[in-house]
């Protein structure tokens, strides 16, 4: 890994205000209205409250808008000369993967701890494991959507692709069950769409797989643990397939 | 003794197209640069200077063919921070300042020469705060140079350096080259400006359809054109209703090629002197010039086909009258 690199990356960052506020400002937002700001928020789930069911998915959705948008941004990069530029300098291709997804990675952090401390200050409550577990699930599941990122950048070589890619996160995320709460046919739907998995894993420790069904009824539904999981890793193999693709598509067209 | 600084052995390099032949971009290219020369490496868009450039770099692997670099590998000779390059357009990342940019790359090499030192090789000193978006064409090719410096390469290679800049701005950065090749560098660059292959190179290698098509001093290329040119101001075509002036010309026996450069018509001939007589008697031709061989006439009559338009001369890469914008 490349210090300097890291360091000037992140300045990188939070130079662009735009992205600041869609990867960390938006999501903290969008808690404290449907979180912090509802009378619901103190109603108990599980091990903590609704304040904390709302407060995980926000930062699971905070998390995936920031590596996606990096990994997207990395591979638009390269494919428009910046390769080639460090290609004649010493730098290992691993190098710069890893210097890229530690960059992710802090800045996935950025919106998840400025949403944490928002919800421990407004009343979300869970039980520790709950905090430690969501908060590394949440990782790990961004980690995995940088690749949907990159398949943009690769795929579209352009910057406004990338804003389309994370743009696109809006949509996944009420399909995913993320925004609110969805039941019947909707809910079997989500099921099988990327962010699912990924959210109902998130928010497991809390719940400990109890899901809410939809807003009205107060009954909550029992998934297996085997449908999120399942999920998650069928959706990270087709993203990694499709990068895959991606990457010799784009080889062939230089 | 010392390896040569390039030594390339019918180099290959095609390109596949979905549903056509593939291109040949370089297609059996030997190069030998002993340490220490300055050579440039001349020819249309489309030759494949980048391409062959790309291979003594890393940056491409050649389909056959070999190409080692002071002795090395290209990859390991960039690794080992010996050789450096310029490249095209493209390349930097519009949201770092020009400092930035190169503490940036400077941490990617061993031991680099010293930031604020390359920066000042390279004339950006003043520039260092700026937003890389913000810099002209001609100061991003300063900011590329400063990090060809950054390893002290004793090979430099640089792509179409000064495309897009203007006529002040290319003297400046070959002052600024002058300066920095007067400590022994060796030098490749790729250029369809005649003007700096002339005046900045030691050697020339002209190159057309990815081979070597002539390799020496400028005056020994100079030498290989067959005929003289004749430039003339152009009459309006008459009124009579009868051909063109430059459908008249071409019919005048040998005149192999003539070009409009605006109001004037460029005329290339085996025999200048009667073809002259012609213009002057029977096609009310006005303000005739004879010019001596030319590098473009050189590469006109090794290849058969005209360097860009434009490219020739100062005035016509300035956009003077009639010649066509070059495009990198």
């Amino acid at each position: 890994m490349n210090v300097t690199y890291l360091a000037l990356e992140l300045k990188r960052f939070l130079r662009d205000f735009m992205g600041v506020f869609f990867t960390a400002v938006l999501p903290a937002f969008l808690y404290v209205i449907f979180g912090a700001a509802q009378s619901w928020s103190k109603e108990s789930v599980g091990n903590g409250n609704v304040a904390w069911y709302i407060m995980i998915s926000m930062a699971a959705y905070g998390a995936v808008t920031a590596t996606v948008s990096v990994g997207g941004s990395a591979a638009v990069e390269r494919m428009q000369g910046w390769g080639r530029q460090l290609g004649l300098t010493p730098m290992r291709d691993s190098t710069f993967v890893v210097t890229k997804a530690v960059v992710a990675m802090i800045i996935a952090l950025i919106p998840v701890g400025l949403i944490y401390v928002i919800g421990a200050l407004t009343g979300a409550r869970a039980t520790a494991a709950a905090w430690i577990v969501g908060a590394i699930i949440v990782l790990i599941g961004a980690a995995i959507f940088s690749i949907y990122g990159l398949i943009f950048g690769l795929a579209f070589r352009s910057e406004s692709a990338v804003g389309a890619a994370s743009g696109s996160l809006v949509i996944l995320a009420f399909l995913g069950n993320i925004f609110f709460p969805l039941s019947g046919a909707l809910l079997t739907v989500a099921k099988f769409t990327p962010l699912y998995g990924y959210v109902s894993l998130a928010r497991r420790p809390l719940t400990q797989g109890y899901i809410l069904n939809g807003t009205e009824s107060s009954t909550m539904l029992y998934e297996p643990l085997w449908q999120p999981i399942t999920n998650m890793v069928v959706w990270a193999l087709v993203f990694g397939a499709l990068a895959v693709l991606a990457v010799r598509v784009g080889r062939r067209r230089q | 003794m010392t390896a040569a600084a390039i030594e390339a052995r019918g180099l290959v390099k095609q390109f596949r197209r979905p549903g056509a032949q593939p291109i040949r971009a370089v297609d059996g290219l030997d190069l030998t640069v002993p340490a220490g020369q300055i050579v440039a490496f001349l020819g249309p868009n489309g030759a494949g200077k980048t391409t062959t450039l790309d291979m003594l770099l890393g940056l491409a692997v050649p389909d056959a063919g070999t190409a080692a670099v002071v002795g090395l590998a290209p990859r390991a000779a960039v690794l080992a921070g010996r050789v450096s390059a310029v490249l095209q357009t493209g390349g930097l990342l519009a949201d770092l300042t020009v400092a930035e940019t190169v503490r940036l790359i400077s941490s990617t090499f061993q031991a680099p020469r010293p930031v604020d030192e390359v920066m000042d090789k390279a004339g950006i000193t003043a520039l260092a705060g700026r937003r890389v978006s913000k810099c002209s064409g001609g100061e991003q090719q300063r900011l590329r140079f400063a990090l060809a410096l950054l390893p002290d390469p004793e090979l430099l290679i640089l792509d179409e350096p000064t495309a897009g800049m203007d006529v002040a701005a290319r003297h400046d950065f070959w002052d600024t080259m002058r300066a920095d090749t007067a400590s022994g560098r060796t030098v490749l660059f790729a250029t369809h400006y005649l003007e700096e292959a002339d005046s900045f190179a030691e050697r020339i290698v002209m190159v057309s359809h990815g081979r070597v098509v002539a390799d020496g001093t400028t005056s020994e290329i100079r030498a290989q054109s067959s005929g003289r040119t004749i430039s003339v101001e152009m009459p309006p075509d008459g009124a009579d209703g009868g051909d063109s002036f430059v459908a008249r010309v071409r019919a005048i026996p040998g005149v192999s090629e003539v070009t409009e450069r605006g109001r004037r018509a460029e005329i290339a001939a085996a025999d200048t002197d009667a073809v002259a007589l012609v213009l002057l008697r029977d096609l009310g031709a006005r303000g005739l010039e004879i010019a001596a061989p030319t590098l473009d006439s050189a590469f006109l009559t090794l290849t058969g086909e005209h360097l860009p338009p434009g490219a020739t001369t100062d005035d016509g890469a300035s956009g003077g009258a009639g010649s066509k914008a070059v495009t990198a």
